[in-house]
């Protein structure tokens, strides 16, 4: 009888647990495709602006990764800004406060190669700490599971927006880290730190070599091939009237991993000879610091792919005032021979109106990847488009399609000025922001929370029982290349 | 439990208080719930373990049943019943079944909470009443408040200025033209406040008994936490010389003179805290 009454007390008590926790388990998810809130279980009552994410998994062994978003320090104002980390292939995410920076970071992007040979680590940060004067961090960490502060390598002030990538070789990553200079002379500001012996040394490069508006735009977006090739792209800011930028969209490119005496300068526009082959001339970019395409600000996404076994093969894409009275819209261009020439005009199905953090990666096979957010009917809506033949026929997968005008906005950027899309063997990876409501309607694709949510009455809870208001929160996914 | 156990239990207690530095004084514990983010009693269930995937497991981490949460950020999901991976300081004071009080800062938020430890008090829960959760929390709730005087404090002699005062004007600060300008998602978007001194509680005197405050008026991520300024808004402010800008000084009715920043979360205080700060600043 006892033992009975255990059963059923025990069996209770999971019900009981399941209907009002509702976390760690998948709802509805799509065969293949993983959609998963990264907050953890022990933050469920936390309501912050988690927006912004970014991704970096190791190349070696993929279940190890690290996402980012502006996630405040949860314990301490004076603690460390803290990272998301998943050692199971993204299923689980734990948070750990493992940056440089004081509380909250206010930009962080990253980039884990593996050529130095750590298992859990070669972790690449570029940081941004906000005070009274803004400062940047090059940092590593070689065992992100072991929770020590990373190590800073470089440090400056008076730059914007860092942008990660690196390669592994050998015993010596190389680092590239695209950024908005304002210490560089002439305004040619669009900036690359290289580094080839793992961070410990940073040598910045300009890459603009044309006359500026007195500085170029804040994305600086570098892109590396498995042959040591390396791309970046930056918007050439040409006017600028503080409200909308007459811009260049400008490749570089470096066919030996920016290490010799004039990096970036193997590609030159054949209308002035100078390095950098303009993909698109003088695009009106609108530039608005303030809730403009829904609760979001406008005025810098950019995006730069090159295929990892095909380095000739090279997508860049970006956002500025398109057409017929839209204010942003996207688009997308290819080069197939290394960056000489480019689609004259926008690939099929990648002029995109009223959307904005474009992310592109291109998998092993060829397929090329399309990550971005569009403001449609008053809802956010995130796609993941995927193509085998350059975007003439596409599978356009919907992640999220969430409330646009909830929650509140607490900062800018509301979603992120930027999100971010990689391909790792068989699956696109990447991360974005959403409106956290627990509402499967939301999540077509399906969705994992690790949070207490319940999905039946849509409410978030604090794992005690106590509601929980909606905010933004981080979402890892995954979803198989198209073969 | 039978007399043995029940008198060896009380050894132990004994024993476990005799040999670890208790933070008996008020102003100690005080300290220690200032440093802690996470104050907890619990009994320990695992020595050398964690309590959930991904808590790195050493020799110093033990797995502990929270028996009551005495303080926690909100965000942070912990309530009796959990079990929390805790880094110890020495682990060699600790055995299977020890009860105690822990004062710790976060570490690593998951499945679970895993945190550090700062420091403990043993609790005899064996042989000896346990003392009722409510009382524990009153006295954490006082040591609390203490605690923000002397957040508060620090604050104060941060500050070259505090002052009580109202704002008369507040306007678009523009830089001149010879300051570097940059465009950037994070620009403040300066703007100034015009501070009618009503009194000074630290600093020198106020010529013309107005001053000028520098403040971000964007929202973007990096100035969320700093003040924002509104005409007839009536408060004490903690000001710093201008570091932020640039331009550290502005005319004013034909003088130059040195203007404030005001950009930390906190440094805008409304009305009602001017007892605190008036008895905090006399100490």
């Amino acid at each position: 009888m006892k033992a009975l009454a255990a059963f059923w007390l025990r069996f209770l008590t999971l019900a009981a647990f399941v209907m009002t926790a509702g976390f760690v388990f998948v709802r509805g998810q799509s065969p293949g495709i993983k959609v998963v809130d990264l907050i953890p279980a022990s933050l469920s009552g936390e309501t912050n602006q988690d927006s912004e994410p970014f991704l970096a998994v190791q190349a070696v062994n993929p279940q190890i990764m690290v996402a980012s978003a502006f996630t405040p320090n949860p314990f301490s104002a004076s603690g460390n800004a803290p990272v998301y980390i998943s050692e199971d292939g993204g299923n689980s995410w734990l948070l750990s406060a493992i940056t440089p920076v004081q509380r909250m970071t206010c930009d962080i992007t990253h980039a884990m190669p593996t050529g130095e040979n750590h298992p859990r680590g070669d972790l690449h940060a570029g940081t941004l700490a906000c005070a009274a004067s803004i400062t940047l961090d090059e940092s590593e960490s070689n065992d992100v599971s072991a929770s020590a502060i990373m190590n800073v390598q470089s440090t400056r002030t008076n730059v914007d927006q860092p942008f990660v990538r690196a390669l592994g070789i050998s015993n010596s990553d190389h680092i590239y880290v695209g950024l908005n200079d304002f210490n560089q002379l002439n305004g040619h500001t669009a900036t690359v730190d290289v580094s080839v012996d793992g961070g410990a040394t940073y040598k910045s490069v300009p890459i603009e070599a044309r006359k500026t508006a007195g500085q170029d735009g804040p994305s600086v977006r570098p892109a590396v091939a498995g042959d040591n090739t390396v791309y970046a792209a930056f918007f050439g800011w040409r006017k600028f009237n503080g409200t909308v930028a007459t811009s260049d969209v400008v490749v570089v490119r470096d066919d030996a991993g920016a290490i010799g005496p004039l990096p970036f300068q193997a590609l030159k526009d054949p209308s002035d000879k100078l390095p950098g082959r303009l993909v698109v001339k003088s695009v009106s970019i609108p530039w608005s610091n303030a809730p403009t395409l829904g609760q979001e600000r406008i005025g810098s996404t950019l995006s730069i792919a090159v295929d990892p076994n095909n380095s000739s093969t090279v997508y860049v894409g970006w956002a500025d005032h398109g057409s017929k009275g839209d204010i942003y819209t996207l688009h997308v261009r290819r080069s197939t021979d290394r960056g000489v020439t480019w689609s004259k005009s926008d690939l099929p199905h990648t002029t995109i109106r009223s959307a904005t953090n474009i992310a592109l990666a291109v998998a092993n096979n060829g397929a090329v990847g399309l990550l971005y957010q569009q403001l449609s009917g008053g809802r956010w809506v995130t796609h993941v488009v995927q193509s085998r033949d350059a975007f003439a026929t596409i599978q356009d997968v919907v992640l999220a399609n969430v409330p646009a005008n909830a929650p509140a906005e607490q900062f800018l950027p509301y979603l992120g000025d930027y999100d971010y899309l990689l391909a790792v063997g068989n699956e696109f990876r990447g991360v974005f922001c959403a409106n956290n409501t627990p509402d499967l309607a939301n999540f077509p694709q399906g969705v994992t929370y690790q949070r207490a949510a319940n999905f039946s009455t849509k409410t978030l809870t604090d794992g005690s029982g106590n509601p929980v208001a909606i905010s933004i929160d981080p979402f890892y996914f995954s979803v198989p290349v198209k073969p | 439990m039978n007399t043995s156990k029940f008198f060896l239990a009380g050894i132990l207690c004994v024993n476990l208080l005799g040999v670890v530095a208790l933070p008996q004084a008020t102003g100690n514990q005080a300290a220690l719930v200032k440093q802690s983010s996470i104050v907890f009693a619990g009994t320990v269930s695992q020595l050398g373990a964690t309590s959930f995937a991904g808590v790195p497991k050493s020799a110093q981490t033990v797995v502990v049943r929270v028996d009551s949460v005495l303080k926690k950020p909100s965000a942070v999901s912990l309530k009796k019943g959990d079990n929390v991976t805790v880094e110890l300081k020495d682990p060699s004071a600790f055995q299977q079944g020890t009860q105690a009080t822990f004062y710790t800062e976060g570490w690593i938020f998951g499945s679970g909470v895993a945190v550090k430890e700062l420091g403990h008090e043993f609790r005899c829960g064996t042989g000896e009443a346990a003392k009722p959760a409510g009382a524990d929390e009153k006295a954490y709730q006082q040591a609390q408040e203490r605690i923000s005087d002397q957040e508060l404090q620090d604050r104060l002699n941060a500050a070259d200025f505090v002052v009580i005062g109202r704002v008369t004007d507040v306007h678009r600060w523009n830089a001149p033209k010879s300051a570097a300008t940059r465009v950037s998602e994070h620009d403040p978007d300066w703007h100034e406040a015009v501070v009618e001194v009503q009194s000074v509680l630290k600093g020198g005197q106020v010529k013309g008994n107005k001053v000028v405050v520098r403040f971000p008026g964007r929202n973007d991520v990096a100035w969320v936490h700093s003040p924002k300024f509104e005409k007839n808004q009536q408060g004490i402010f903690c000001l710093n010389r201008d570091q932020a800008t640039g331009v550290p000084t502005e005319k004013v009715a034909g003088r130059q003179v040195a203007v404030y920043t005001c950009l930390g979360h906190g440094d805008s205080l409304p009305m009602s805290d001017a007892p605190r700060v008036r008895a905090l600043l006399k100490n």
